[in-house]
Formats: C-alpha cells, sequence, structure tokens
C-alpha cells in the first residue's frame, strides 16, 4: 500500500509536469492553431535563465519569477516574428516551423551552456513525509499543489476577465474578435505569451530532478502531446487530466508490470493513445470537428 | 454632414478583380442600401470599408482616409461591421457577445444600459442570455449579430444581407428593430440586402451594384418608381 | 517554355545526360580522395532515407517523425544477417523488406487516424524503439550495439574498401532513385498528390486515402531498411544510438531543406543531413545544432519549396509581375500567400481565398 500510494504521489507530479506543458500547448493551439513542438524546448530555455538568475545572487524563487516574465516576453516575441507568418496555413508546414524552433532553441541552449548536466535548486525542501504508510516526497506535493494553483488561476482568467474573454474570442473566432476591435495580433501574443510562461513554471520545478540540460523536456513532451491528444486538443481540463492519469499510470505499470519494468515505461502513453483514439477518435472529452469539402 | 464617401473603390480577390469603381455615400446619421445581384460585390464592398479586405481608390470616413486600414481601426473610429457570417462567437454566451462587442469601451455604465437597451430592443435575447451563440435560432442570432455591433456605440452600422436565411416574418421583425434602433440613436445605416422591399423600407437613398461597379444612385421613391429596379428587384 | 527546357526535351539531349552521369559515377570513386569518397557514401545512406520520407510526408502528405526507425531496423536486420553469414544479397532483401512489413503493419493500424495522431504513432516509434533496442540485447547487442563487418573490398575487385563502399551506394541509391522517380511520376503519385491537397476530394475520386497512406508508409519504411541496410555498408556497426529521436527531427529538417515533395530535392537533403554538420562540428560541435534550426527556420521563411526550388525562384524574382492592387486581410493580419512546404507538387487555390475567410465567419 505504501509503494502504490507512493507511486501514485510521484506519478501525480510529474504528471503535473506533463499537465502545464499540455496546457501550454493547447493554450497556443486554441489561440494561433498550430501544435507547438518546441514548447518543451522553450520551457528548458526558461529554466537556463532562471539558474542564470540564481548564479546572479537572486533568491531562487526571484529567479523563477523572473525567468516567467522573461518567457512571456519570448514567447510574445516568438509569436510575432516567426510564428505569425504560418498562422492559417498548412498544417504540415507548422509542424515542421515549431520544429525548427526547437531545434534553435535547444542549440542556443547548447551552444551557451553545453550538454553538460547542471544542478539546478529545488524550490522545495528535500524531506519526504509519512502519509498512511507511504514516503512521500515534499518536492512531488510541492508540485503537485504549485501546477494545480496555476491552473486555478489561468482559469480565472479566462472566464472572470476581460482579457481572458479577448482571448477566448481570439481564439474562437478571430475574424469576430477583429470586427469588436479587439487587437488580435496583440492578443495571439499573448496567448504565446502565457504558454512560454506556463512551461517555465514546469521547467523550473522539473529541473531539480531532471538536471538542466538542452534535451531535458524532450520526453516530457511527448507525455505532454499524448495528453492533449487523449484529453482532445480543444479542452484543456481534458489534457490535465490525461496528464496526470498518464503520470499515475507509467509509474504504476513500470514497478507492477515486469514486462514493461522501468526502461520501457514509456510504453504506457502511446498506449493509452491507441486505445482512447480507437474508442473515441476526437479524445476523452473533445468536440467532433466537423470538416467541411 | 457625409460620415462616409467611396470614390471609385477597387478590390481583388487574388487576381480577380471584383469591384471596378464603386461610389456612394452616406450621410451622418442616414440609412443607405447597397443593392444588387449576387455576385456584384455588395459583400465586398463593406469587408472593403471594414478592412477585411485590402482596397484601391478612396474610402473616407469621418474625415478620416480608412483605405488600408484594419478591421481592429475601423471598429476604433466607429465601424460595426455585421458582416455575412454574423460576427458573432458561437461558443460565447449570449451576455459574452455583448460584452466582447462593447470591447473598446470603458464606461461599466454605460454599457450596463447599452445592454438593458439590446435586451430591450430583442427581448428574446433577454431569455436567452446565458445560452450560446450557436444554440440560438437564425433570426436571434441575427439579434445578437446586431446587439454586438451595437454595443461598441459606433456612428455607422453596416449589415450585410440581415435578411439572409430568415423566414419572412422574423426578417420583418428584425428590420422593424433595426428601423426603431436608427430612430431612437440616430445611428448612419448601410445596409447590403438582397430583398429590395426590405431594403426600402429602411433605407433613404440605395446605391445599385452590377459587376462591381455602381450603376445607378437615387433615393428610396426614385428607385423604387424605376421599370429596372422593379423588373429585376421588386418582381416585376 | 524557356530555353532550357526546350533544351531538355530532346530525347537524346537527356539520354547524353544519363550517359554522361553514369560515367562520371563509375569513376569518381576512383579518382577521389577516401574522405571524399566516405562522405559521398554517407549522402548516399541518408539521401535514401530521406526519399523515403518524402514519398511519404513531402508527396502524401502525411508527417512522420520516425523514419529513423526505420533506417535502424535496416541496420539491425542487416547486422544479424551478416553476423549468421547470409548472401549478401539476402541480407539487403531482408533488411528492406522486414522494415517494409513492420511499416505496413504499423500503416494499416494508424493510417485512419487524424494528423496529430499519425505524428505521435510515428513519434512512438524511435522513442520506444530505442528502449526497445537496449532490451533486446541478445538480437541487438543491448546499448553496446553490433558490428559486422562485410563490406571490405573483396580481393578481385582490386579496390580499396572506401571505393568498394562507394559503389554499392551509389548502385542502390541509384536503383532506389530510379525507382521513386517512376513512382511518383506515374498514377501512384497523382494519387499522393490528390490525397495531399484534400482526401475528401480524394474520396469524390475514387481514391483511396487510407490505402494510399498505408502504401506511401509501406514504400518509406522499405527506403528506410534500404538505407539501414546501405548505412551498415558505410559504417559497419549499428547501435540504439542510430534510431534516436533526434535523428528523425534532423531528417526532416533535411527534407524540407532539400524540397518536400521532389525527387531532387531528396538527394541535396541527404547532402545537407552529412555536409553541413560535418562543417559545423569541425568549427565548434556545440554550433551544430543552433546553425540546423537557423538554417531550417531561414529556408521555411525565404525558400519554403527548399533549396530544390531556388532556380526557379530566381527566375520568378526576375520576371516581376504586376502587384494586384488589393488581396485579402485576416483577422488584421495581412498574409502574404503561403507556400507550404512541397509547394511545387500543390495546385490549389491560392491561399487567402473565400473558403478561408468564410470558415472563420461563424455565428
Amino acid at each position: 500500500m505504501g509503494t502504490f500510494l507512493q507511486l501514485v504521489v510521484d506519478g501525480l507530479a510529474t504528471g503535473s509536469i506533463y499537465a502545464a506543458l499540455a496546457l501550454a500547448i493547447v493554450l497556443v493551439n486554441q489561440s494561433t492553431g498550430m501544435i507547438n513542438f518546441a514548447q518543451g524546448g522553450m520551457a528548458v530555455l526558461s529554466a537556463y535563465i532562471a539558474y542564470v538568475l540564481t548564479g546572479w545572487g537572486v533568491p531562487l524563487i526571484l529567479a523563477i519569477v523572473g525567468a516567467v516574465v522573461v518567457s512571456f516576453a519570448l514567447g510574445a516575441v516568438v509569436e510575432r516574428l516567426l510564428v505569425r507568418r504560418f498562422e492559417g496555413g498548412d498544417p504540415d508546414t507548422a509542424i515542421v516551423v515549431t520544429i525548427g524552433l526547437l531545434t534553435l532553441v535547444t542549440g542556443v541552449c547548447a551552444w551557451i551552456w553545453g550538454y553538460n548536466n547542471i544542478l539546478f535548486p529545488s524550490l522545495f525542501p528535500l524531506d519526504t513525509v509519512d502519509v498512511l504508510g507511504a514516503v512521500v516526497s515534499i518536492r512531488s506535493i510541492g508540485t503537485i499543489l504549485t501546477i494545480v494553483v496555476i491552473m486555478v488561476l489561468l482559469q480565472v482568467l479566462f472566464i472572470g476577465t476581460k482579457l481572458g474573454l479577448a482571448l477566448r474570442a481570439v481564439s474562437f473566432n478571430p475574424q469576430s474578435a477583429a470586427l469588436s476591435g479587439l487587437p488580435v495580433g496583440r492578443l495571439l501574443m499573448v496567448g504565446w505569451g502565457l504558454a512560454a510562461a506556463l512551461g517555465a513554471v514546469a521547467g523550473a520545478l522539473v529541473a531539480p530532478e531532471l538536471t538542466l540540460t538542452p534535451g531535458m523536456l524532450d520526453t516530457s513532451l511527448v507525455y505532454a502531446l499524448a495528453a492533449v491528444i487523449i484529453g482532445g486538443l480543444n479542452s484543456p481540463i481534458g489534457a490535465v487530466v490525461a496528464a496526470w492519469a498518464i503520470g499515475v499510470l507509467e509509474n504504476l505499470a513500470s514497478v507492477y508490470i515486469p514486462l514493461i519494468g522501468h526502461d520501457l515505461k514509456v510504453v504506457v502513453p502511446f498506449i493509452l493513445v491507441f486505445v482512447v483514439l480507437i474508442l473515441r477518435p476526437q479524445g476523452l472529452f473533445g468536440r467532433k470537428v466537423v470538416v467541411r469539402v | 454632414m457625409t460620415l462616409l464617401e467611396l470614390t471609385d473603390v477597387t478590390a481583388f480577390y487574388g487576381p480577380v478583380q471584383v469591384l471596378d469603381g464603386v461610389s456612394l455615400e452616406v450621410p451622418d446619421g442616414g440609412a443607405v442600401g447597397i443593392l444588387g445581384a449576387n455576385g456584384a460585390g455588395k459583400t465586398t464592398t463593406l469587408r472593403a470599408i471594414s478592412g477585411m479586405v485590402r482596397a484601391g481608390g478612396r474610402i473616407v470616413f469621418d474625415g478620416y482616409d480608412i483605405r488600408g486600414s484594419r478591421p481592429e481601426q475601423t471598429a476604433h473610429l466607429g465601424i460595426a461591421h455585421v458582416p455575412e457570417g454574423r460576427g458573432t462567437v458561437g461558443q460565447f454566451t449570449v451576455r459574452e457577445n455583448l460584452r466582447m462587442g462593447a470591447y473598446l469601451r470603458r464606461d461599466r455604465r454605460g454599457i450596463a444600459e447599452d445592454v438593458e437597451y439590446c435586451l430591450d430592443l430583442f427581448p428574446q435575447l433577454r431569455e436567452r442570455i446565458s445560452s450560446h451563440g450557436g444554440m440560438l435560432s437564425g433570426g436571434e442570432q441575427q439579434m445578437l449579430a446586431i446587439a454586438r455591433a451595437f454595443m461598441a456605440k459606433p456612428r455607422l452600422l453596416m449589415l450585410d444581407e440581415a435578411s439572409l436565411g430568415l423566414a419572412p416574418g422574423t426578417a420583418k421583425t428584425v428590420y422593424e428593430s433595426i428601423r426603431r434602433l436608427r430612430l431612437e440613436t440616430g445611428i448612419a445605416l448601410l445596409v447590403v440586402e438582397q430583398n429590395a422591399n426590405l431594403a426600402f423600407s429602411l433605407v433613404d437613398t440605395a446605391t445599385v451594384l452590377e459587376t462591381g461597379r455602381s450603376v445607378l444612385t437615387g433615393t428610396s421613391a426614385e428607385l423604387k418608381g424605376m421599370d429596372e429596379i422593379r423588373r429585376a428587384y421588386l418582381g416585376g | 517554355m524557356s530555353r532550357t527546357a526546350d533544351f531538355l526535351a530532346h530525347r537524346w539531349v537527356r539520354l547524353a545526360i544519363v550517359l554522361i552521369v553514369i560515367v562520371v559515377l563509375a569513376i569518381l570513386p576512383l579518382v577521389l580522395p577516401v574522405f571524399a569518397n566516405q562522405t559521398l557514401t554517407r549522402i548516399g545512406v541518408y539521401a535514401v532515407a530521406v526519399l523515403g520520407l518524402n514519398v511519404v510526408m513531402g508527396y502524401t502528405g502525411v508527417v512522420s517523425l520516425g523514419q529513423i526507425f526505420f533506417v535502424g531496423l535496416g541496420a539491425y536486420v542487416t547486422a544479424y544477417g551478416v553476423v549468421n553469414d547470409w548472401n549478401i544479397v539476402l541480407v539487403f532483401v531482408a533488411a528492406c523488406v522486414f522494415s517494409g512489413i513492420v511499416g505496413l503493419v504499423i500503416a494499416l493500424a494508424a493510417a485512419r487516424l487524424g494528423g496529430l495522431a499519425i505524428a505521435m504513432v510515428t513519434i512512438a516509434l524511435p522513442i520506444i524503439g530505442v528502449p526497445l533496442a537496449k532490451r533486446l540485447s541478445d538480437v541487438t547487442g543491448g546499448s553496446q550495439g553490433v558490428s559486422a563487418r562485410f563490406s571490405d573490398a573483396p580481393d578481385w575487385t582490386g579496390l580499396y574498401n572506401d571505393q568498394w563502399q562507394l559503389y554499392i551506394v551509389i548502385l542502390i541509391t541509384a536503383i532506389a532513385f530510379v525507382a521513386g522517380r517512376n513512382l511518383v511520376r506515374g498514377k501512384f503519385g497523382r494519387a499522393f498528390a490528390i490525397v495531399k491537397e484534400n482526401e475528401a476530394v480524394a474520396v469524390s475520386m475514387g481514391v483511396s486515402p487510407y490505402r494510399y497512406k498505408v502504401l506511401a508508409f509501406t514504400i518509406a519504411a522499405l527506403f528506410g531498411g534500404a538505407s539501414g541496410f546501405l548505412y551498415m555498408v558505410a559504417v559497419q556497426y549499428t547501435s540504439p544510438e542510430t534510431l534516436s529521436f533526434s535523428h528523425s527531427i534532423s531528417l526532416v529538417a533535411a527534407m524540407v531543406i532539400g524540397g518536400a515533395g521532389s525527387i531532387v530535392g531528396s538527394l541535396l537533403g541527404g547532402v545537407y543531413y552529412v555536409l553541413v554538420p560535418q562543417a559545423t562540428n569541425a568549427i565548434d560541435p556545440n554550433l551544430t545544432t543552433i546553425s540546423q534550426g537557423v538554417i531550417l527556420l531561414v529556408i521555411l521563411f525565404v525558400l519554403p519549396g527548399g533549396l530544390v526550388s531556388l532556380p526557379r525562384v530566381i527566375r520568378r524574382l526576375a520576371r516581376r509581375a504586376r502587384p494586384p492592387a488589393g488581396g485579402i486581410q485576416e483577422e488584421g493580419t495581412v498574409r502574404p500567400p503561403s507556400e507550404g512546404i512541397g509547394e511545387e507538387r500543390q495546385a490549389g487555390p491560392p491561399a487567402g481565398g473565400t473558403e478561408r475567410e468564410e470558415r472563420q465567419g461563424q455565428a
């Protein structure tokens, strides 16, 4: 029982990281219609920025906040200068563009900081706590709580504020939004900025555990994509729930299913994707999209 | 005073020329109709004005040269365009659509008053205030579209085929509401309408477009009296 | 038609060019230094891989981020065959066929899924493939990989190893490219193009998108397997690292940079894949990734049809066309007519047409 609980909590923690990335991907997809394969790479760059700030003597929490702010700006700039040209165009081209962005961002990290693993300080103490006989790490709990709080804040932003209304309007119907005077271009930048900021938080939270290296979130991105597909491309809640499920099931499978084991646990999200897509092609929470000829 | 003036406006979709010399005038507080057959360029004219389509020629609104402006900019100047697709957001509720319409405004009390006015003008919307736009009937969607545009407190309201897809009774109701709106607020109207009878019931003057060119302009009374107009648009 | 096209239209001119190319290819390995031969060999290896990727992604529009998996698979099958002393031709056939069958099975299951889902399935291949290769160590040699020396030049040829290897690669690459060219020029190619353009239209024309996607994917896997064989000819060693996901991304980048939807572009893609990292690694290894990202993005912005479209673009720039007086603006942003990758195969309407606006104008 103890092991089980531990695996579940740790799974929720890693799942929270996937959830943050998945949420960022959904956000970008809803506003600009693209799947951003570079979301993880950008988050890694954000973590490096936080690392640099701590190197300048900035306390960790402020360094993370600083990285979040810088990432917001970077995300907005990327949308305006790089991505804007390809929105509304051929989706395959859009994928390749974000792949190019991923390569560029990874390359920048590699060029500046090299490929060595860098130790990143942990925001949460490394102690553990005894819950129902299980040894649960404070970091896991802290990660889960942080992500949950951020999601609640995002929900408040989107449902309760004028900016949130504007962001949603632009993602649902940019033409109508423009006719009402909404600054569509600026709002698209905000969408990408928010996504990048989300990624920054995820990167900073997971870096202590994975150690900082340019390819740190490559695998996590794949999990996040799986969560987005399972949860439905246009459902933020679905993506988050799916991400948590992937995190937990992956952990459980690695221990309780010897055939999969620890080295092949990466198979779990793909099996889930396969199963869900066979049963419900639009994802668990998604809406069916009608395509007109 | 002339609120809107188009002079020899041209427009292309890629290599295809859709507007080839459109000229018209809308006086401040006036109501002007654009008539013509399908494909004559009526919709494109409105799009050229609001900035959805880049156009050539001269477009002057309230003294400003707005040719080449984008929709966000013309909305700022006081042009509200209700396009063919209605311009609402189906995933928003009626209330959210109205809030979106008022996006450019900051006067909270004024916005609340105008929401009340719209619900008074279109009582059906009051009942459906929390329904999603996509779930409204055709007539209700058109009403929502007009309300959305009005919430910006524009000086010029442009309507593209407001009667499209509506049953005759519903279309008449909508047009009556528009007439009442004009009377009570002094807003200027530019109306594209296939149904010439409905149009003439609302507008003071009208321009007839043919293959992208304005070929005839006159008051409603004059045009209604012309044989060609009667035959072409009023069923003889 | 331009003067060049007129010139090339003559049959004997084309024949002469082919003859010249054959002669050059026959002599080249004998005169070039070892390093050049080795580089050309590796170019051939990856050109075939990019060609396969082009068939499924460039021509048919199915995003595949797993092409490298089939290359690795072909390499491992080759290693297995060599270690077990099979006939060399049999090894080659086995590498192609085994990869092709695996590709076929995967495609049969996945081809009905939407675009993102297919991309995920292809991502799964290298991501699961690497730990799987490590785990099946009896067959694959695990993390250590497996060596297979088989491409040393036989004594009767009197050639050096690098020359012999280059001849093999030239031969198989040429066969692959001729086969590929005939494939896309014929009715299959047209079917692929229709499926890429608009699946609903394809269905109405009696072209089954599912069937042709499966076919394209299988062919890509087959070419990948062949590429894997050639890889073993050149490198004589394979490991799980061979089929890592980052290589898959590099293949996609190479395809786009060379020219998606183009046979010659595939060759250019192979050239890019080999030469550019070689150059940047010589300057500074940490520079390699960032330069690749920059090049890919620059190409997407400036030359979306890839390097192969450069002559065409230069010709078009020389012929200044009259700019139209108006155009479509959407949602407040001005969009230039977009040229998607694989542009030379697209015959669709110019971007920004009426249908696109209508699609966004929902109540």
